[in-house]
């Protein structure tokens, strides 16, 4: 279902959803943009280019979150704690990467309850993203500037108006009231999304990468790309779909906490014999390269990449992932 | 929905000093809610381990190192080594402490009915190879199974565990225990020498016998070319695997091993299988 939202219209719709949930969205801060929640509908800033800074992963798996209240021995757990909020305007490759993330939290046999609340409460009005940046590769990694999945609503800016894509009930409780788009609104949606996609180079082919990076697993490669790694983790740290944790207990605050975590420290394998799995950051490199593109696809039939370009826009020393692969596909052993 | 990461009350109600250099103590955890009971030992098997916490030191694993049969209590053996470590080792009989399990695969015993049982450990990697032959000296499971062998190498008499038990298994005619220490030491009457010679000297068959090492890396690797000879085919030796956890459910992402997680795939492994896998350990 097609509605249509004039943009002189939005602070209205935000302040009647602000009166039901919490509204987050993209707030300015100085030179960059993050997800915050709303006090006044005109804090949201849609017209970010490229992406935030921080991904919305945060708002799913804060950096540090309480698990537990702990009283006298007993663990009184947080997941309740979470009520109904919305999203807005956030990009395709940051929703999908909670489409991937949902894999991890929400198969197998254990589901992570933390997670499941608060995708259960939460509405994604996604916003399409019409002018992809130089460090945006959704498109090679299987995804796209418009990609719909995991959105309940996809809003696509026309010019004056937003056309939204209204996708399920979520959705339709949100936007539900509005007009109808007229078929002219929709086809310019449709060349609006089209021209998007196919401005985008594609940067490196992802056939038969989880392979060939198995097969590099014991070789050069690893050494030889890792070298000017810092071993900062800032790019796990921005990365959409690193959901990596560690779990502590705040004894003083009487709370057992998960805080954000990272394969590119050494402490994170370490053991308490001394031995370590992972020493140098050549392990730690090829760790955070193979989960993304061979064990992720392994688990997921999924790159569990979204293409977001952060990790390529704020590595200190300019180490573009983007390379990486490239340089992966083409390596020969000597 | 059903919180994994919660832990349960427990209490411990017994504790033994297993080594003669007191870094290895095992404790006796019973439960404080009857329900808590009933879940664990309707899920649990022998290769299984636990988080055990103890609140403000944090969480920590250690596998389970005894069989159902042997009481309402669910045995950890600890060496003093780190934190959490250090922590449990003061602690007492009557204490309370948390625990969430029993977590990861265990050892696929039911698959191998019928068939020889060979248990190779080493050291204190011992704990859950004790509670499979725990387990399989049970009455109405050993009567299930054909021999059962075991070979346990330790560096000298007093690093040993569970010797009481152990004692008593020799007293027995459906167990062949072969105990063996690096160096002669004066009273000792078994083996000596490392496992992997004592393996070879015993020589057990290999037809239709499957195995389950445990121990010291360099126990492992040295064994596995002995087994091999004997004619082992690698689906059939088992191993338990370690690294460092934290969630013990396969979410936090630490002990993973290729796209294997330790906690939530393993701990429990064929060699077989672990070829499959990057060298990741």
């Amino acid at each position: 279902m097609y509605k249509v939202l004039p943009k002189t219209d939005l602070p209205k719709l935000i302040g009647r959803w602000m009166e039901q949930a919490t509204v987050y969205a993209p707030v300015r801060q100085g030179d960059f943009t993050k997800f915050e929640p709303l006090s006044d509908p005109a804090q949201a800033d849609l017209y970010y280019a490229a992406n935030t800074r921080y991904p919305p992963k945060s708002l799913f798996l804060p950096q540090s979150e309480v698990m537990f209240r702990v009283k006298d021995g007993e663990f009184e757990s947080t997941e309740d704690e979470v009520s109904s909020r919305v999203i807005l305007g956030i990009h395709s490759c940051d929703t999908r990467a909670l489409q991937l993330l949902d894999g991890v939290f929400l198969t197998g046999d254990y589901q992570d309850p933390y997670w499941a609340k608060k995708r259960e409460q939460t509405t994604l009005v996604v916003l399409g993203c019409a002018d992809p940046c130089e460090t945006c590769f959704c498109t090679s990694v299987g995804s796209g500037p418009f990609d719909k999945r995991g959105a309940d609503v996809m809003l696509i800016d026309i010019g004056d108006e937003y056309v939204a894509d209204v996708r399920n009930e979520k959705g339709q409780a949100l936007f539900g009231h509005l007009p109808d788009a007229s078929r002219k609104q929709i086809d310019k949606s449709r060349q609006v999304q089209a021209a998007a996609a196919a401005g985008m180079k594609k940067p490196f082919e992802t056939e038969g990468i989880k392979d060939k990076l198995y097969s590099l697993f014991d070789s050069d490669f690893w050494p030889k790309i890792q070298q000017s790694c810092l071993g900062c983790g800032a790019c796990t740290f921005l990365c959409p779909t690193c959901y990596c944790f560690d779990i502590v207990d705040e004894a003083q605050r009487n709370e057992r906490v998960r805080n954000w975590d990272t394969c590119m420290f050494r402490i994170y394998s370490q053991e308490a014999s001394g031995h370590n799995p992972r020493p140098t950051n050549t392990e730690r490199v090829r760790q955070r390269i193979m989960h993304k593109y061979a064990y992720f696809v392994e688990l997921y039939d999924e790159i569990g990449c979204t293409g977001c370009g952060r990790c390529v826009r704020y590595c200190p020393v300019d180490l573009d992932i983007r390379q990486i692969i490239r340089s992966a596909q083409a390596w020969e052993e000597s | 929905m059903h919180n994994p990461y919660k832990p349960i009350p427990m209490r411990i109600a017994r504790t033994v000093v297993e080594t003669d250099d007191q870094s290895l103590k095992s404790f006796e955890l019973v439960f404080e809610r009857e329900a808590d009971r009933e879940k664990f030992f309707a899920k649990y098997r022998p290769g299984q381990f636990c988080q055990l916490s103890i609140f403000g030191k944090g969480e920590a694993p250690f596998g389970v190192a005894s069989a159902a049969w042997e009481g309402d209590f669910v045995r950890f053996t600890i060496n003093k080594i780190g934190v959490f470590t250090r922590a449990i080792h003061k602690m007492k009989s009557g204490d309370a402490i948390s625990m969430r399990g029993p977590l990861g695969n265990g050892f696929p015993i039911e698959d191998w009915k019928g068939s020889n049982i060979l248990i190779i450990g080493g050291g204190y990697a011992f704990t859950t190879l004790f509670a499979l032959a725990q387990h399989l000296l049970a009455p109405e499971i050993r009567s299930q199974y054909n021999d059962l062998t075991v070979i346990y190498g330790a560096r000298e008499p007093g690093l040993f565990l569970y010797k009481e038990e152990i004692e008593t298994w020799y007293k027995r005619d459906d167990i062949n225990l072969y105990q063996a220490i690096d160096r002669p030491v004066e009273g000792w009457s078994h083996f000596v020498g490392y496992v992997p010679t004592v393996t070879k000297e015993i020589a057990p068959s290999a037809e239709n016998t499957v195995s389950f090492v445990c121990g010291p890396p360099v126990m492992i690797k040295f064994t596995l070319p002995v087994l091999d000879e004997l004619g082992f085919p690698p689906e059939r030796i088992y191993t338990s695997l370690e690294k460092r956890m934290k969630c013990g459910i396969g979410k936090c992402g630490r002990c993973n091993v290729g796209h294997k997680y330790i906690c939530k795939d393993g701990p429990v492994f064929t060699f077989a299988e672990l070829r499959e896998l990057p060298a990741d350990l």
